[in-house]
């Protein structure tokens, strides 16, 4: 991106958050909702590392940092990449018909169609929570380790987009994509904060290979905390690469489909 | 047949001094401006509608006519009982239609442009049955209804294809077939034909047609197609600023507000000192072309100013042309003044 | 002829699952992969420990599973079929609703009835799986049975009024999908679908007993697998009717509402 682009960026979405403020029952809403939110994850997360503590083999201060990666991923997603999600239906309204005719990437325009207030109640909660896991941690924060947890989030928000990308690559196609990317979302916040060999191998296997959801969160906190996974430990500590090479892929699988692109309804 | 409810009444639709004023919030400019909205927002009335009277009589087709935000959907909306007005009254078919929407419902239907009542996910045909059972249509009715409406809009070629699969032309056909099922005496279409081909938009106004004279149905309608008030409107209400401008004829309104005829003329010698005559003035010269047009309230018809013409000057060629309804219309909307912002 | 109208209502979402088979068999392997990973995930949790909040291995996996069943619902794909309030709002077409003599309440509440009895079918077939291959125990006894389904039915009309509630929200905020979304997320954790509410603090426990979530799926399934004897289903079961009495109350108030603002807006 120029300069250009980037100061077009920065000023749509201030716009895009101004819009957000026009609103106001739904943004003061938003924030009362943002609380409701905030209380239930956390109770969520540590409930079952309180109840099943030992799960997996993992002792309780070292399980809370896989929700904490996850969250925070999944914030970063929200915040910076996140209206990929749910783009079925913007589809069909025909708004892509309508980015195609401007002098910007539709991927970027598609970020930009408006500002993600809730992403603020995502990320505030995910601090709170990487912030507890890492007080209660008995690990000695080297910089290396403080390094590989910043790239562990930053590829699991890549991963967690490349999935949602690859949804709308197929939602170009077939409206019916989103109902996917509901159950997608369904699986990553219920799946993505255990320790995935608590589960049968087969089903891990599946969450693994199959939905790469243990590259989230689950296979870089192993790695930071010393656990096996199953999985061969090259793998496991390239996380943040799979995701890396998982977005660029998405992308292009996003090019592609955007190419093949033949509108909607005629 | 199913008109209940309703008693036999002078006019079909009864509009009284309706108006309807809205409460706004303001936006102030800038960011600040934004967060400080936020918390202490500014309102302004705004006065969409005001003052409105006007009649329509049963079996009439009344054209709703003015600029965008003229008023025409907030007036649309307080005759279907979707909305109070603020002061006046308005009776549909005998009813009071914000005072007792469901008894109005079922003597009125409707179709909102675009706006679809059909139910996205389901082939048309169902969207059909539901309705009928909503508005307890008699089945043999519904069917001999829906056999009339098939001949006339040619739906059976597509009404088992689910809604989100039809073009808009279809879906718009549809959409008329719905609002008119359960037989309404009173139709009100807002801008029905917009974005549709002239082969479909010819095939509803024969539909429409056929329901005035044939059904003696009453169509209150709003368009931006001029085309399509002088092929289906006997009457137009012309209002702009939320005020009525004029209630009559298409020919009142040319005479109002346009001048209703151009005579084109070339002379048989160019070097001829082409110059006005009583009532018609010499609008312009085009090289060897002169065109005339009416002047004054005491102008003459075309027809008596052809003779003038041709009398005075030896010619080679002659053309009449009409100013045509859009020229008409834009005339009118200027005068009016320049319209607010849609509601 | 109310009957009718009824039954054409109440069958709209059905027909038009029915008109498109790919959402169905979407809907099968969601419920199938669900299930496993939902029984899988808890046989894997009890690994280490015996019996934790009350509820032993097969209980809190026999809770689990049903759990998925019964909010088979929830993961219809409500939008595509461009009927919901938030649609309606953002389509303009929330004005035919109005314009017909089925007050829009009335037809809410067949949509919803359909939408249930729907679920229903397909939470039926499932524990009809489910039960012979050993996932879900069978109930304790015929009473408990009895006492599970007519809590499940109380549970389910408090279940459609909070969806109501939410849907009704759409009056006045119009572009609300995410808050939704977090409402629906709130209305799934509290009322026990991702983990029995057995398990969560006793704070938060009792907070959730002033709210009506509960009311929808814990109780029914906590009955179920006994975790509530029968001696308190009594106590129970009053609690949810009165969760009913009261939502249908506060729901009628912003239908009237709605109505109201739809009426001084023009939809």
């Amino acid at each position: 991106m120029s300069m250009n682009a980037l100061r077009v960026v920065w000023r749509i979405t201030r716009l895009n958050f101004r819009a957000q403020l026009e609103y106001r029952a739904e943004f003061l809403m938003m924030i009362a909702i943002g609380a409701v939110w905030q209380v239930s994850v956390i109770v969520f997360a540590t409930v079952l590392l309180t109840r099943f503590s030992g799960m997996g083999g993992w002792d309780s201060s070292d399980v809370l940092l896989i929700p904490a990666t996850r969250m925070m991923a999944h914030g970063l997603f929200v915040l910076l990449l996140g209206r990929v999600h749910g783009l079925g239906r913007h589809i069909q309204e025909g708004k892509i018909d309508a980015y195609l005719l401007r002098p910007l990437p539709v991927h970027r325009q598609v970020q930009l169609d408006s500002f993600p207030t809730n992403a603020i109640g995502d990320l505030a909660v995910a601090a709170g929570l990487l912030a507890g896991a890492l007080g209660r941690s008995h690990l000695d924060w080297t910089a290396g380790r403080v390094t590989y947890l910043i790239a562990a989030i930053l590829g699991g928000m890549l991963l967690e987009a490349a999935l949602f990308t690859a949804v709308a690559s197929a939602s170009l196609r077939f409206p019916a994509a989103d109902y996917w990317g509901n159950w997608l979302e369904e699986l990553l916040g219920t799946f993505g904060s255990y320790p995935l060999n608590v589960l049968p191998k087969a089903v891990g296997g599946l969450l693994t290979y199959g939905l790469p959801l243990a590259f989230v969160a689950y296979f870089p906190a192993a790695v930071l905390t010393g656990h096996g996974t199953g999985a061969p430990y090259w793998l496991a500590a390239g996380s943040p690469l799979v995701g890396v090479l998982a977005y660029l892929g998405a992308r292009l699988l996003w090019r592609w489909s955007l190419r093949h692109y033949t509108g909607v309804n005629g | 047949m199913t008109r209940s409810g309703a008693r036999p009444v002078a006019h079909h639709i009864e509009v009284r001094g309706l108006s309807r004023t809205f409460r706004t919030t303001v936006r102030r400019p800038g960011f600040g401006g934004a967060l400080r909205s936020l918390v202490n927002p500014e309102r302004v009335a705004k006065h969409a509608v005001s003052g409105i009277t006007f009649d329509v009589a049963p079996g009439e087709l009344l054209a709703l006519l003015g600029p965008n935000g003229a008023g025409k959907s907030t007036t649309i909306k307080m005759l279907t009982g979707i909305l109070t007005p603020t002061s006046g009254v308005a009776r549909v078919a005998g009813v009071v239609p914000y005072e007792d929407r469901q008894r109005n419902a079922r003597n009125i239907g409707a179709v909102f442009g675009q706006r679809t009542q059909l139910w996205w996910d389901l082939p048309v045909r169902e969207s059909f049955s539901i309705l009928r059972d909503i508005y307890e249509v008699p089945r043999a009715e519904h069917a001999t209804r829906l056999k009339e409406f098939d001949d006339l809009l040619e739906l059976s070629s597509f009404w088992d294809t689910r809604v989100r699969h039809l073009s808009l032309g279809q879906r718009v056909r549809c959409d008329l077939a719905a609002a008119l099922l359960h037989d309404p005496q009173v139709v009100f279409l807002d801008e029905p034909t917009i974005g549709m081909d002239v082969v479909v938009k010819e095939q509803v106004r024969e539909f429409l047609r056929h329901q005035v004279e044939e059904r003696g149905r009453t169509v209150l309608l709003t368009t931006h197609d001029m085309t399509e008030v002088e092929r289906l409107a006997e009457r137009v209400v012309l209002i702009n600023h939320g005020r009525l401008v004029l209630d009559g004829t298409l020919d009142e309104i040319r005479r109002t507000f346009g001048s209703t005829w151009q005579v084109r003329v070339t002379p048989a010698d160019p070097h001829t000192e082409v110059a006005p005559l009583p009532g018609i003035a010499l609008l312009r010269r085009e090289g060897p072309q002169a065109v005339f047009g009416p002047e004054g309230p005491g102008a003459p018809t075309v027809h008596q100013a052809l003779k003038q013409i041709v009398e005075r000057y030896e010619l080679t060629d002659l053309a009449i042309d009409e100013a045509d309804l859009e020229d008409v219309m834009r005339a009118a909307y200027v005068q009016a003044g320049p319209g607010a912002d849609e509601v | 002829m109310a009957v009718l109208h009824a039954w054409r209502a109440a069958r709209v979402t059905p027909l038009g699952e029915l008109h498109s088979p790919p959402r169905v068999t979407a809907a099968l392997l969601r419920l199938t992969v669900q299930v496993v990973l939902v029984a899988s995930l808890w046989r894997g949790l009890y690994a280490a420990t015996g019996t934790t909040g009350g509820l032993g291995r097969d209980q809190t996996v026999t809770y689990a599973v049903l759990a998925v069943l019964a909010s088979r619902l929830r993961e219809l794909d409500q939008y595509t079929g461009r009927d919901t309030v938030m649609q309606h709002m953002h389509y303009g077409t929330i004005v035919y609703w109005y314009l017909r003599p089925l007050p829009p309440q009335r037809y809410y509440a067949l949509r919803s009835l359909g939408e249930r009895l729907y679920g229903l079918a397909w939470a039926l077939a499932g524990y009809a799986v489910c039960l012979p291959a050993g996932v879900v125990e069978p109930p304790g006894s015929a009473a408990v049975a009895g006492v599970f389904a007519l809590s499940l039915l109380l549970g389910q009309w408090v279940l459609h009024y909070v969806m109501l509630v939410i849907d009704q929200l759409c009056f006045w905020t119009l572009r609300n999908g995410a808050a939704l979304l977090i409402l629906v997320f709130a209305q799934n954790l509290l009322s026990g679908v991702y983990a029995p509410l057995w398990f969560f603090p006793h704070w938060f426990v009792t907070m959730s007993g002033f709210l009506p979530f509960q009311a929808t799926l814990s109780v029914p399934l906590s009955l179920y697998v006994g975790r509530i004897p029968l001696s308190e289903a009594g106590v129970q079961l009053a609690v949810q009717a009165a969760w009913v009495v009261a939502l249908a109350l506060f729901t009628r108030l912003l239908w009237r509402r709605a109505a109201r603002r739809v009426i001084s807006q023009g939809g």
